[in-house]
């Protein structure tokens, strides 16, 4: 894709038919946004590609190592894409995880059932 | 429209809905080019108690690619944040408006400014204030004034405003969705066996109507790279991935990275050229995917409907659309820029990469207001659409002749246009636009008011 170049993509990146997109400057925001927990959803093929203005006003002058160690403090919404096959994404702030847990995914299925 | 309501999903989003997009170099400051990017399209100048206004949870942008790979090299972010001075009341304003710090104007609205470009942002204006709207002569008495005090300096020869304006775009909306019967010609369309129609003036259908702009004046040197005088130009929108109603506290929570639900570089693109089924796609990516979509510029669909709604008129054309041949002119116009050699001392071809962006050579220079004609480069005015797009454009009536056949002579010399191709008009003209153009920053007019446009 052509957003693997280190070039800034265009702005916010799509999740449309074109696909995923990963770029280098994605993966600073992700890790300054999203700690490691973003981070290693990021390498997993999600996109946490934050709006630069959007970004910085959401953690001023935090460090990915102290942002990591904090809670959000806003609400977490969580989206179970799959409850089957537990494919879960997690927002907060202007971050978003995907994980793969079939456990979690079946617990909260559960607690809605 | 030029992407009013254009697609599906964002037609029910106005707040993010982009509507034009405007990039000239400046008339009164040659050394500057002015970016504008309309928003919130159709907006009755009457409709309050709440009036128009951005959404502060919508990313706006203006973007900037310099070296024509279909990605930014700069781009301006704008943040907006609305204030209620006293949430117990239900008016927007209490007495009249005569200044921005007004104690009177009850709802109001600042903006910050980001510039990022490459991997670095900078915040270049905090807390700038947009006007009111325009709501009569007892509560905005003097919208000239108040217009003027929302022109804000970022400082580098910036300029900038945001806020409400008068629509500049004119365009018959009532007879081109009419199953394209304009009305100057439409006593020649087919009509379906329907009764036959007859030929009249066009009809400015969005006249007396409102946007919200942001407008930016840059120096050129600032945006400009060196070798390449040509920059692409669009703005997009954007919104977090998700929403939810909070009930409990009666208030939306947005949450997640932005992601892109509006663009437009060339007017009309997405809006005419596009199907149905791929808008809301070609709204979520950047114009370096456009690829996806050259197709579609290539074998317009309008281009082979025009000689079956009106038969007998465009046999050339229909002989083009039968040939199968791409249109190679309309993916120079809109996809890759004009290179040098097919108009005589012109070009603004940015390189190989089919991207729809606005194309603004920068080393052409405003053409004098005497000499402009609202045709553009199809009026030998290279000062106009599509080098760039100026606020007067007749973009409509550029861009079916062009689909018509009257620019396919620059890549085919033995190709003849019909005599209509080059008569074609939705019958509209600058003058239909009752809210004349500024003749400095933000150019375009005072908006409507709504004691004075009541519907």
């Amino acid at each position: 894709m052509p957003s693997q170049d280190a070039k800034r993509a265009s702005g916010p990146e799509s999740s449309g038919a074109a696909g995923s997109r990963l770029s280098r400057r994605s993966l600073l925001q992700g890790a300054a946004t999203a700690g490691a927990a973003g981070l290693a959803a990021t390498a997993l093929g999600a996109v946490a590609s934050p709006a630069l203005a959007a970004t910085s006003r959401t953690a001023p002058g935090q460090s990915p190592a102290r942002e990591q160690a904090r809670t959000p403090a806003g609400p977490i919404v969580v989206h179970v894409r799959d409850a089957r096959s537990g494919d879960i994404e997690v927002f907060s702030g202007t971050s978003q995880t995907r994980v793969r847990d079939q456990d979690l995914a079946a617990r909260i299925a559960r607690a809605i059932g | 429209m030029s992407s009013h309501r254009e697609a599906p999903e964002i037609s029910k989003d106005p707040v993010a809905d982009s509507t034009d997009v405007y990039a000239f170099v400046s008339p009164d400051k040659p050394d500057t080019v002015t970016l504008i990017a309309n928003y919130i399209p159709l907006q009755g100048p009457a409709g309050g108690p709440n009036f128009y206004e951005f959404g502060d949870d919508v990313l706006y942008e203006i973007h900037i690619d310099n070296n024509g790979d279909g990605r930014a090299d700069i781009s301006y972010q704008f943040r907006f944040t609305t204030e209620v001075a006293n949430p117990d009341t239900f008016l927007y304003n209490t007495g009249p408006i005569e200044a921005l710090s007004s104690p009177n104007w009850n709802r109001r609205q600042t903006y910050e400014v980001t510039v990022v470009s490459g991997f670095s942002g900078r915040v270049a204006g905090t807390g700038l204030a947009c006007p009111p709207c325009n709501i009569g002569p007892l509560s905005t008495p003097d919208y000239a004034a108040l217009g003027a005090q929302a022109v804000h300096s970022l400082g580098g020869g910036i300029s900038v405003f945001a806020g409400q304006r008068a629509e500049a775009f004119y365009v018959d909306l009532g007879s081109i969705f009419d199953l394209g019967d304009l009305r100057p010609f439409a006593n020649l369309h087919a009509t379906f066996g329907l009764p036959g129609l007859k030929a009249g003036p066009g009809v400015n259908a969005t006249n007396h109507l409102n946007v919200h702009s942001i407008a930016l004046q840059v120096p050129i040197s600032a945006i400009r790279r060196s070798g390449h005088p040509t920059i692409g130009v669009w703005t997009t929108a954007s919104r977090q991935r998700v929403r939810v109603w909070d009930a409990d506290n009666g208030e939306n929570v947005d949450s997640g990275p932005f992601r892109q639900v509006s663009r437009l570089g060339n007017p009309l693109v997405n809006e005419v050229l596009i199907p149905l089924g791929h808008k809301d796609q070609w709204n979520s990516l950047p114009p370096s995917d456009d690829k996806l979509f050259a197709g579609y510029v290539a074998h317009p669909g309008l281009a082979a409907l025009l000689p079956d709604l009106y038969p007998g008129v465009f046999p050339n054309l229909a002989a083009l659309v039968k040939s199968g041949k791409p249109r190679a002119d309309l993916e120079a116009i809109l996809l890759t820029g004009i290179p040098a050699g097919i108009i005589p001392g012109f070009q603004n071809f940015t390189g190989a990469v089919q991207a729809d962006m606005l194309r603004l050579n920068t080393s052409v220079p405003p053409t004098p207001a005497s000499k402009q004609s609202i045709y553009g480069l199809l009026g030998g005015d290279a000062g106009g659409f599509p080098n760039g797009r100026r606020v007067t454009d007749d973009v409509v009536a550029i861009e079916l002749r062009a689909l018509a056949g009257v620019t396919y002579p620059l890549i085919d010399k033995t190709f003849k246009p019909d005599a209509a191709a080059g008569q074609l008009t939705d019958g509209l003209t600058p003058a239909s636009v009752s809210s004349p153009p500024l003749g400095q920053f933000p150019y375009l007019g005072i908006p409507y008011s709504g004691f004075d446009n009541p519907s």
